[in-house]
């Protein structure tokens, strides 16, 4: 039954083809996905992933310029009407933010203290990536988003990604010019996370919800969790940054606690890449203190006994506790301005 | 030269409902986040795969239909095969219902379209909650189906305009 009648278009495959190809390439679909109940995360999928991820980017990239400009437009226009509501709540947003930055001074002040007192060490901040999406599984059951930021600036599989609002996901396939970011409400993502006021510890298991609410798997102390707590990452397991804020318990029910996230997928635009590596215990700390017979004395006398920074706390808070600096310049730059460290090792 | 253009236009022709279904991957992993995101993105390709599956099989054959699902599982980063073979489904359901639906209403059609979208649908389901061991929540897919749905008219019109005066009429 030829329904067009025209035979200069048989040259792409004829119909009476057309139904063996459907059933062989049915056939290969199944296989595949029969494979990939099998193994999802096989190298051969990875790699196959990665590689279109590294085609596409450049095409995604070039469509998501016009499409962020004409959003941008739209939010605009959507503004103009709301901007007098907006402005009263930007104010009232500015006067809390206020407060919070006296707060945040004076904890500063109080971190900086605590600091003096011990030869504190920092944990290794996290460095961040900067990209922009350029890419979204607009699917119901696949949540990720590609960004244009690759192994070229130094992602790697495994990093958080956060936005403005808080935590968004974690790094799942990188190419060299862009890589995949597993949303938290995707069914595959799982974090290690804390509720504060309830010291509870569990994953973070993703649902795939629509509204992006997600179920703690609970531990002993289950029955603590309570609606409004601050849900955090735990940075147990030692993939992710402890920290990172992830949303607030919205409902408890007997056997999950579901969370509100932070991050509004809709509104996602740039995202930062945390690079962070667990911190590793080095052989180096005992060079160190090989080099320093009196260092390595002061150390030996603070490090195991946690009494004895209160005790020192009088003489050594005011001086900056040379021997300190000098032990662990590296470590310290983040607390002590990089001239006052200079000084102490001239001293 | 006349002739080498007459070439490319034919090939430009023969193969401008795949390139279709390609730019709907592309526009389905693009973040487009209609009307704040509170519109789900249609799903493109799965109108492209039943027109032309429909009135033209012979310029979607299968493989192009299987490509096209493949592009989308390696960009969604979803379990590879998934929407090869949803698409597939779509056009044997067009192609098996072709001598039915050719020469009907456009809306007949469109309940057509209706009803192999509603059916992959309960196979994509079915499959991701086998796949994460879990009875998913159908809103969100159920959503995005209707808004493909309802989106079908749009594209038919401008998918119908493109058969007509660009593939067939040479």
């Amino acid at each position: 039954m030829d329904v067009l009648g025209k035979e200069g278009r048989q040259a792409f495959g004829l119909r009476s083809n057309s139904q063996v190809g459907l059933l062989l390439f049915s056939l290969v679909s199944l296989i595949l996905l029969l494979s990939s109940l099998y193994a999802a995360e096989a190298s051969v999928f990875k790699k196959a992933r990665e590689t279109a991820l590294e085609a596409a980017s450049p095409v995604l990239s070039f469509f998501s310029g016009p499409i962020a400009w004409v959003q941008d437009r739209i939010g605009d226009v959507g503004d103009y009407f709301r901007v007098l509501e907006q402005n009263k709540a930007l104010r009232e947003e500015n006067a809390a933010l206020r407060q919070w930055e006296e707060e945040a001074r004076s904890l500063r002040g109080v971190i900086s203290a605590l600091q003096e007192l011990d030869a504190y060490e920092q944990p290794p901040e996290a460095k961040p990536i900067n990209a922009f999406v350029i890419g979204e599984a607009n699917e119901a059951y696949a949540h990720s988003m590609i960004v244009n930021a690759g192994a070229d600036d130094g992602v790697k599989s495994g990093f958080a990604a956060v936005d403005e609002r808080g935590m968004i996901g974690r790094i799942v396939d990188v190419s060299s010019n862009a890589a995949r970011i597993l949303l938290l409400n995707d069914v595959q993502s799982r974090i290690p996370v804390f509720v504060e006021g309830s010291y509870v510890e569990g994953l973070l298991v993703g649902r795939s919800t629509s509204r992006p609410a997600i179920s703690i798997t609970m531990l002993a102390d289950a029955d603590k969790i309570a609606p409004g707590q601050r849900v955090i990452t735990s940075g147990a397991g030692g993939v992710l940054p402890r920290g990172l804020t992830v949303g607030v318990v919205d409902r408890v029910n007997e056997k999950e606690a579901l969370v509100d996230l932070s991050a509004d997928y809709a509104r996602t635009r740039m995202v930062r890449i945390l690079s962070y590596e667990f911190p590793q215990v080095e052989t180096g700390a005992a060079a160190d203190g090989e080099e320093g017979p009196v260092d390595a004395a002061v150390e030996a006398d603070a490090t195991p006994e946690p009494a004895t920074p209160t005790e020192r706390a009088p003489q050594e808070a005011p001086g900056a506790s040379p021997q300190a600096a000098a032990d662990a310049p590296e470590a310290r730059a983040g607390a002590v301005p990089p001239d006052a460290a200079a000084t102490d090792e001239g001293d | 030269m006349s002739s080498r253009a007459e070439n490319l236009a034919r090939i430009a022709r023969t193969t401008a409902p795949t390139l279709l279904g390609f730019f709907g991957v592309l526009l389905l992993a693009s973040p487009l986040r209609l009307f704040e995101g509170t519109v789900a993105t249609p799903i493109l390709p799965l109108v492209v795969v039943y027109f032309w599956s429909l009135y033209s099989p012979g310029h979607l054959p299968a493989i192009s239909v299987f490509l096209i699902g493949l592009l989308q599982d390696l960009l969604s980063g979803g379990p590879l095969g998934l929407w090869p073979a949803v698409y597939l489904a779509v056009q044997y359901i067009a192609t098996s219902q072709q001598a039915y639906f050719l020469g009907r209403e456009v809306h007949v059609v469109w309940m057509g379209f209706a009803v192999a979208a509603v059916s992959v649908s309960i196979i994509l389901w079915l499959f991701m909650s086998l796949l994460s061991a879990t009875l998913l929540p159908i809103g969100g897919l159920a959503y995005q189906m209707l808004t493909t749905i309802a989106a079908y008219p749009l594209f038919a019109i401008i998918f119908g305009n493109l058969h007509r005066r660009v593939i067939i009429e040479v």
